[in-house]
């Protein structure tokens, strides 16, 4: 309950953050309310009954019986006479009493004459209103003892109904707010840069907190300038996209170099807003919420939401900013790890080429009296097939390659990629099963062009995989046929790439070799298991 | 009869040497650089160059790409063949009369085109 003695200014600023906080005026009617004035009308035998709310400049009727007006001034209210004694108050005739004799409600035709009205307290003990009968003839008698009962429990009731639509209300909010909490997680993962991820949150949260603008700002390491590269604005309302400064304002700065948030419901009504109240209602921000983002105990960048009016943010709000705060620091980081992955392996990837480059010098330098040139390139050749499976490994983090682009960075950098066609379903290999496959891949290319199919102007390879469902395992089967081609026999003896060939996708064998009149054909086979890990 | 002039821009003296001896043997002259800024002034002091293979990554601030840019600009009959461990930038077209090899390369594939250059 509120102490006897309050001052009143005090408890008016109480009473319009709680009535803000209830989210009830101006609401449309509502059953349960309407109810509770039409039983208090019957209960006390009155022609009129009102739920009544004390805003700070008016009396909003929540619910009416018996009077078709929505509001009235606040000088004209009769509830708020001694609305802090949380008592009920009684007016037998509200023509001869002095506070309520020149009320217009009273002279004029409405004819208001006698008064009672019991007061709303919510569980904060904080007064919002009265739950009031009204007469049209003096009642010197007052209340019986059970008509105050009944209209006080009737108030109780009405001050329940209140609190209980306000938590409804909220309840249904949070289940939107996490809803949007989703879609900003989804679209922070669907994001390329930082950027695309500050503009798909700002899309998201602006509309749904109903906001004028709201975007991401970065913020630099001293926490004095703040960069905005691009926000949400509701129609009618200005970007503030550039660079400015925040060091100007300690109000506003250190809240964010401490990573708190700073919540202002009317910048005219704000010392912290004070020093910028200008250039804020320049760009239209009655009131505000910045929400730090924090990456290792420091404040990188600061989620904003811009209103032009004065606005009570409440808490599920606030927490919900926090939360996509968080969401965004995580997606943030997330990306500079991979963006100094990628980086890494870049470099690690330039090296390792300058090096095979290296060998191929010294190869050749090596290798510079030797008359058979061809052996020489062949050893270039299979530097390359090497080269071209890190390649495709790269892409895949070193982790793992696909199938199909091992095999056509081979082709593409060794040569033929227009005679031979590839067909068969993603597969991924290990690293040792990547290299294994570039380098028999351009031992099988070799032969074909000096024996084979590529050898003429006309002959096809078709290499083309799939997966064969085995006793044990699932088995990957490679095939590698040559078709137009000059026919073929089997050689009498076997070079290194041949045993290179036969040792298959693991070094174990699974290879299958045949000379047919149509062309020359591979079948190479492994389970699928042991390449994707090797 | 006078052998056409290729300028091999490279900061790595092994590959340097090895990129020069593939060119000559092949019937070219060949003269050697070892970073952009030399390149620059050879090109300046010698007019008759007609194909310069050029790495990417050198010393001295100024990469392979904005040498083959500078030429371009400067001598725009001159034929530029780029080299690079890394990928062309994918930010950026390949200009004509730019070819791009990665490294490692093909010889026969780099000489096939220094001689469609130097034709």
């Amino acid at each position: 309950m509120i102490p006897d003695t309050v001052i009143p200014g005090q408890t008016a600023h109480l009473r319009a953050r709680a009535l803000a906080d209830l989210m009830v005026l101006d609401s449309p009617e509502e059953k349960a309310f309407d109810d509770l004035v039409f039983v208090a009308a019957k209960a006390c035998a009155a022609p009129v009954a009102l739920i009544t709310l004390l805003d700070t400049d008016r009396q909003w009727f929540k619910a009416r019986f018996g009077l078709d007006v929505y509001e009235t001034k606040i000088e004209h209210s009769v509830c708020q006479i001694d609305i802090d004694r949380a008592d009920v108050l009684e007016i037998p005739d509200l023509a001869a009493d002095g506070r309520t004799r020149t009320n217009p409600l009273v002279t004029g035709k409405r004819h208001f004459r006698a008064y009672a009205g019991a007061p709303l307290v919510l569980r904060s003990g904080i007064i919002v209103g009265r739950l009031c009968v009204i007469d049209t003839v003096p009642r010197p008698e007052g209340l019986t003892e059970t008509e105050k009962a009944m209209l006080l429990a009737l108030a109780r009731l009405a001050s329940e109904n209140l609190e209980l639509r306000r938590i409804a209300h909220t309840s249904d909010r949070i289940m939107t707010l996490q809803t949007a909490l989703v879609e900003i997680g989804e679209a922070i993962r669907d994001s390329r840069d930082t950027e695309q991820m500050a503009f798909n949150t700002a899309g998201i949260v602006g509309p749904l907190l109903s906001a004028d603008r709201a975007g991401l700002a970065s913020i630099d390491d001293a926490v004095a300038t703040i960069d905005v590269k691009n926000d949400w604005t509701a129609p009618g309302t200005v970007s503030i996209v550039g660079r400015d400064r925040l060091d100007a304002c300690a109000d506003l700065q250190a809240p964010l170099a401490h990573g708190e948030p700073l919540v202002v419901w009317d910048a005219q009504n704000d010392e912290r807003t004070l020093q910028v109240l200008q250039s804020a209602m320049r760009i239209g921000v009655r009131s505000l919420i910045n929400m730090p983002v924090r990456e290792k105990g420091k404040t990188i960048a600061v989620l904003f939401v811009h209103s032009a009016h004065p606005r009570t943010w409440p808490a599920e709000e606030i927490a919900f900013l926090r939360s996509a705060a968080d969401r965004l620091e995580a997606g943030i980081s997330e990306h500079r790890a991979e963006q100094q992955q990628r980086i890494v392996n870049g470099e690690i990837s330039h090296r390792l080429k300058n090096t095979l480059t290296m060998v191929q010098a010294i190869a050749n330098q090596t290798l510079r009296t030797i008359v058979d040139r061809e052996a020489v390139y062949a050893f270039e050749r299979r530097l390359i097939a090497l080269s071209a499976a890190h390649d495709a490994l790269l892409e895949a983090n070193w982790a793992q390659a696909d199938l199909e682009t091992v095999a056509s960075t081979v082709l593409e950098t060794i040569g033929f990629a227009n005679r031979c066609r590839l067909d068969g379903p993603p597969v991924a290999l290990g690293p040792r099963a990547a290299v294994s496959f570039a380098l028999i891949v351009h031992e099988l290319l070799t032969n074909a062009f000096k024996y084979g199919a590529l050898s003429n102007n006309d002959g096809e390879v078709l290499l083309t995989w799939g997966i064969e469902n085995g006793k044990t395992d699932d088995l990957l089967v490679i095939r590698w046929i040559e078709s137009g081609g000059p026919p073929v026999t089997a050689p009498p003896r076997r070079g290194f790439g041949s045993k290179l060939i036969s040792t298959g996708l693991l070094g174990i064998g699974g290879v299958n070799i045949r000379y047919d009149r149509s062309g020359f054909s591979a079948d190479l086979k492994a389970p699928l298991r042991n390449l994707a890990q090797a | 009869m006078i052998k056409p002039v290729v300028l091999v821009v490279e900061d790595e003296p092994l590959i340097r040497l090895f990129a020069s001896d593939m060119i000559e043997e092949a019937g070219f002259e060949v003269l050697q650089a070892s970073n952009a800024t030399a390149a620059i002034a050879t090109m300046e002091d010698r007019r008759d160059i007609r194909v310069v293979f050029t790495d990417v990554d050198m010393p001295g601030g100024i990469s392979g790409i904005k040498l083959a840019e500078c030429i371009r600009a400067r001598w725009p009959d001159v034929q530029i063949i780029v080299t690079s461990g890394r990928p062309w930038p994918a930010e950026e077209p390949i200009p004509t009369n730019v070819v791009f090899f990665p490294k490692p390369y093909r010889q026969d594939r780099v000489l096939d085109t220094v001689k469609r250059m130097a034709a």
